[in-house]
């Protein structure tokens, strides 16, 4: 039978989690000019590390995920600086993996890169993907992840840091999951990506500027 | 592992598909085409040393056989025709004369050495004789005959065979047809010096481009390794028996009836990349497979395929419990708090499916009646209730431990039977008086006599699962009680003593291999994971 009480722990502790991610300095200062640099240009990322996915303290990790689409210069705060066309978690013969056992994820793209915040000193833009929305199996368990992810750009190292914070994505259904991954879940979306200028070893640059 | 794989005494077969009949009638529903054109005839006598309770001596065995000329990567290279005659020395019917033996009965082991490339194994080939009279002076001439395994590589290359140990049991009997003391003898024979090589029984080339039709053809080189060859090279041994007489035509199912099928139609289960080791996320043809098709799936639906081992402990031996189809309903998934951790707990509930009956295929098992006789026998498990699957998953740092039973009551239901070669009239209501039956942990939870197999797992934050998940598959492992047989006989005569003796009885372990699961009822398939019509895709192969 499922027990809600232990269920509520595990979420508990699964928030408490979340906050001290969502803890960084902030003092950025608002752009409205992104100049990204080449302009447009194809992008592809490679994962840093794993990229985890954890729903009530169960983590679904991948070891090997990929994503690829465009990067253009933009305006705005937040502005939109990438689309992410291409997003896959596993590899052939590296699924993603979780205490369940194997799990798929589907994304449903595309997902938009958006920034609002530049530190010039350390060349880093703090923003989110938007328009997450993927649906994960595992087993007959099926649900579906919407929202958004934080995350920083680092110009020096093309690094981007997703760490989402609890409450920016949902389960907004799910099937089969029991206790295990409820509706309204808020699952935590963590991993970095090695972004490079398509078919170059070039790591595209994005500044934020206020003329 | 790759590599030569020897398969002892247990019968494997690579046949595809449905079948994985697994023992012993295979070779006999062999098409001819299933066999390369051209056939290589061995005829080869070789020294070797024995050694008898008066001390060692001499013999001379001889071979024969035949084999495919040539055949191409993945095919079947199937010896026929084999014969295995000792003549044993002046001194050996000494020793049966001392024991007032009138007769003989023997079987043979030769041992073959199989190689290719780098790659090497070995084959059992199982001769057995009808009884002959001792001389009373001179050499003992037996020659026994049999079925033996067949090789398949996945590589191209010359695969040499070669002989090497050999021995024979011999079951004297007195002129009254009862056992001598001591009942056998067995006598162990090592190669004797062989300056001109000839115990190299034969050469078969392996390559790629051979057509399996046209003898004129020559072959590729055979260094050349096949592009189409998925893994290392690895000839395997795959179908020892013990038959002595040809069976009646079977489906490659082992179906009483229907078109013979040779092996290469069938998925082979026991050799090749399973595949599990191929790419999940290529979704590639399937290999020929039992159909697995979830009539009304629900959202919960999940399939899987599983085959593995038995362990028949009056054989010594173990048969193939072939590919099966399993489909359950996936139950909810729950947190349990316990003192050591939370622990996930994933059930389910289901059962075998083949052709829309809760059972196994068919298929082929060999047994021993008193101790030497062999037995086969057409035979299905088939279940009398329903099937459990539980994970249960603990959540420690930094491993998380899986254990997880799966349960399923099942009888064993013969079809038809053959001792010796001579086929028995069973009835169509022979089986175990009731259900195969393990220990079951929780009893009081768990009721009646079921099979329980256990798996264990563990799952690291960021690395592939180990061992055994209900969702990712792997292996289970079990020990069966086989009950007494029961409604077996026909024209009023009653053979559930006999079935019971060869086959009944504790200590028969079981290892069985279960595929990942197909999420067959979730609105986007896992490709990796399933088929277009939401099969499985995965093929697991039995492991010992």
């Amino acid at each position: 039978m499922k027990k809600p009480i232990r269920n509520l722990a595990v979420v508990a502790g699964a928030a408490s989690a979340a906050f001290a991610l969502a803890v960084s300095p902030a003092s950025a200062v608002a752009s409205t000019v992104w100049t990204v640099t080449p302009s447009p240009a194809n992008f592809t990322a490679l994962n840093s590390g794993n990229i985890v996915l954890s729903v009530n303290g169960i983590a679904m990790t991948c070891t090997k995920s990929n994503a690829a689409g465009t990067m253009q210069s933009a305006t705005g705060n937040p502005a939109t600086v990438g689309s992410i066309s291409t997003m896959v978690f596993g590899a052939p013969g590296v699924p993603c993996t979780s205490v369940l056992g194997t799990v798929v994820a589907t994304p449903t793209l595309p997902w938009a890169v958006k920034v609002f915040d530049y530190t010039a000193a350390t060349g880093v833009s703090k923003g989110y993907i938007d328009n997450v929305d993927a649906t994960v199996t595992a087993g007959a368990c099926n649900f579906r992840v919407t929202g958004k992810a934080s995350g920083t750009y680092t110009n020096s190292t093309g690094k981007l840091a997703v760490s989402s914070t609890s409450g920016e994505l949902t389960v907004v259904s799910a099937t089969n999951c029991g206790g295990a991954v409820p509706v309204g879940a808020k699952p935590i979306f963590k991993g970095d990506y090695l972004v490079k200028v398509a078919g170059t070893t070039t790591i595209p640059k994005i500044v934020g500027s206020n003329p | 592992m790759r590599g030569p794989r020897p398969t002892p005494r247990s019968p494997r077969t690579r046949a595809r598909g449905a079948t994985i009949a697994a023992f012993v009638a295979l070779a006999p529903l062999l098409p001819a085409a299933a066999v390369a054109a051209g056939t290589l005839k061995v005829d080869a006598a070789l020294p070797y040393v024995c050694a008898l309770p008066s001390g060692e001596r001499p013999a001379t065995v001889r071979i024969t056989a035949a084999f495919p000329e040539r055949a191409a990567v993945g095919e079947e290279i199937r010896p026929t025709d084999v014969t295995t005659t000792v003549e044993l020395p002046p001194a050996a019917v000494a020793d049966l004369v001392a024991l007032k033996a009138a007769t003989v009965r023997a079987e043979s082991r030769l041992t073959v050495a199989v190689a290719q490339n780098e790659q090497r194994a070995e084959a059992v080939w199982n001769g057995t004789a009808q009884p002959v009279p001792v001389p009373t002076e001179g050499p003992l001439t037996l020659t026994t005959t049999g079925d033996v395994p067949s090789l398949t590589t996945d590589t191209a290359g010359e695969m040499t065979l070669t002989a090497g140990a050999f021995a024979v049991d011999l079951a004297p009997a007195g002129a009254d047809g009862a056992a001598t003391d001591p009942p056998s003898l067995a006598v162990t024979c090592v190669p004797g010096d062989d300056p001109e090589g000839r115990a190299r029984l034969a050469a078969v080339p392996v390559g790629a481009a051979v057509p399996t039709g046209e003898p004129g053809t020559p072959p590729p080189s055979p260094t050349v390794p096949s592009p189409s060859a998925p893994v290392t090279g690895l000839p395997r041994p795959s179908l020892p028996t013990d038959r002595t007489a040809p069976a009646k035509p079977r489906t490659a199912e082992g179906a009483p009836s229907g078109t013979p099928r040779g092996p290469l139609v069938g998925p082979r289960t026991d050799a090749g990349p399973a595949a599990d080791e191929e790419a999940p996320g290529t979704p590639e043809p399937r290999p020929d497979a039992p159909p697995c098709v979830t009539e009304k799936p629900t959202p919960a639906s999940l399939s899987a395929y599983i085959v593995g081992y038995s362990n028949v402990r009056k054989l010594n031996g173990a048969n193939l419990i072939p590919l099966s189809c399993i489909q359950v309903e996936q139950g909810l998934i729950e947190f349990v708090e316990r003192p050591d951790a939370f622990h996930v707990i994933t059930p389910a509930e289901g059962g075998l499916s083949y052709q829309g009956r809760r059972q196994t295929p068919p298929f082929k098992a060999t047994f021993l009646t008193f101790g030497f006789v062999p037995t086969t026998a057409t035979v299905i498990l088939e279940q009398v209730g329903p099937l459990t699957m539980r994970g249960d998953m603990a959540l420690t740092f930094p491993v998380n431990t899986a254990l997880a039973h799966v349960r399923v009551p099942v009888v064993l239901r013969v079809l038809d039977a053959e001792v010796n070669g001579t086929p028995l009239e069973v009835g169509p209501s022979c089986r175990t008086e009731s259900p195969l039956k393990s220990v079951e942990p929780e009893p009081d939870k768990y009721p009646g006599d079921h099979l329980v197999l256990v798996g264990r797992g563990e799952y690291e934050y960021g690395q592939d699962s180990k061992g055994y998940l209900v969702l990712d598959g792997g292996p289970l492992t079990g020990e069966a009680f086989i009950p007494a047989f029961t409604g077996c006989g026909a024209d009023g005569e009653n053979i559930d003593r006999l079935l019971t003796a060869a086959i009944s009885g504790p200590g028969n372990y079981i290892k069985q291999i279960q595929s990942p699961v197909c999420s067959v009822g979730v609105p986007e398939a896992p490709a990796e994971l399933c088929t277009e019509d939401r099969q499985p895709r995965q093929i697991p192969k039995p492991e010992r």
